[in-house]
């Protein structure tokens, strides 16, 4: 089932975002491992019990840095519900894959040798 | 565990910035040398995948959830650690400035932890473990889960030296948690490279055909 340049590429952006939509419906709103850990060394939580609902992990932050993005959480600030989701994650793929594929591309060229 | 501004100093964020660069220039060298036209098709794939995969948090229980890093995957499918290292920056520079996930100040120290130490202990644990089993496809789950358990615990000792997480606890939680995020990291790792190999051989590192 060896696939061409074209269907592979294609085949695996798809895929990518069939897995982000599945995502915005199921992806677990559990704290992740860092933030978990922050909650426990804040006291917010136990090592092997449950996350507080209004737990705040930044607490522990000793860093002054703020910045606001345009897409905070992978959602549009002005949208609500999963379409807003949705949009954000198919977004992030195709920006990913532009910026992936132009890296790649200043970089090969760069080189000056590129195989036509 | 994408560490938000919050977490570090800013004197602090600075030095990991540095060391990241370094390693960023080492990954633009390597993939001047190693990389062309041929193998766009599976960095591309391979980004807007580790993407997407990312997103997708999944309980694992004890009040949390993890999801796939990628380091080891990227890694081992292209045949380099600086492989990790060259797409996951750029997955994380995405995250950090139109998401919000890492912060921008900290994004040397994450692209340190999933990008160079994942990438790096993905790739030699999978070589490691490759000339013991012969599996290439087990040999990268059982890298990746140390691809995501040793960044934690380096993303742990940098939480102590900000003075954001005290050292034993911080090793403690940030250890437990990603032992059993690291099955996560494995288990999709493993069934990506196979299902990779399925479709692209040729594109996929001669250390997964040689085995496969």
């Amino acid at each position: 089932m060896t696939l061409d340049n074209k269907t592979f590429i294609l085949a695996g952006v798809i895929v990518a975002i069939l897995i982000g939509v599945v995502a915005v419906f199921m992806a677990s709103g559990d704290p992740d491992g860092l933030e978990s850990s922050a909650l426990v060394v804040s006291g917010q939580k136990d090592l092997a019990g449950l996350s507080p609902e209004e737990g705040d992990p930044e607490i522990v932050g000793t860093g002054t840095f703020a910045y606001e993005s345009p897409l905070p959480d992978y959602s549009l600030p002005a949208m609500d519900g999963a379409t807003g989701g949705l949009i954000a994650i198919v977004v992030g793929i195709i920006l990913t894959l532009v910026v992936v594929i132009g890296a790649t591309y200043l970089v090969v060229m760069g080189k000056g040798n590129s195989k036509a | 565990m994408h560490i938000p501004d919050a977490f570090i100093p800013l004197p602090q964020a600075a030095v990991y910035w540095i060391i990241a660069l370094i390693f960023l220039a080492l990954a633009v060298k390597w993939a001047r040398s190693e990389m062309n036209e041929d193998k766009i098709p599976m960095i591309a794939v391979l980004a807007a995948g580790i993407f997407a995969l990312q997103s997708f948090n999944l309980p694992v229980s004890m009040g949390t959830s993890g999801h796939l890093v990628g380091g080891a995957l990227a890694a081992i499918v292209l045949g380099s650690p600086f492989a990790a290292v060259f797409i996951l920056t750029l997955v994380l520079i995405v995250q950090a400035i139109i998401f919000g996930d890492g912060g921008i100040t900290t994004l040397g120290a994450n692209i340190i932890n999933m990008g160079v130490i994942g990438g790096f202990v993905g790739f030699y644990s999978y070589k490691g473990i490759l000339k013991a089993i012969k599996n290439p496809f087990v040999s990268a789950g059982i890298a990746a889960w140390l691809a995501c358990f040793i960044p934690a615990l380096a993303c742990a000792v940098e939480m102590a030296i900000a003075g954001t997480f005290p050292l034993a606890p911080g090793l403690v939680a940030m250890g437990l948690y990603h032992a059993i995020i690291g099955v996560i990291e494995g288990i999709v790792t493993g069934i990506v490279i196979y299902v990779l190999y399925r479709a692209r051989p040729d594109l996929v590192d001669s250390s997964v055909r040689g085995a496969a």
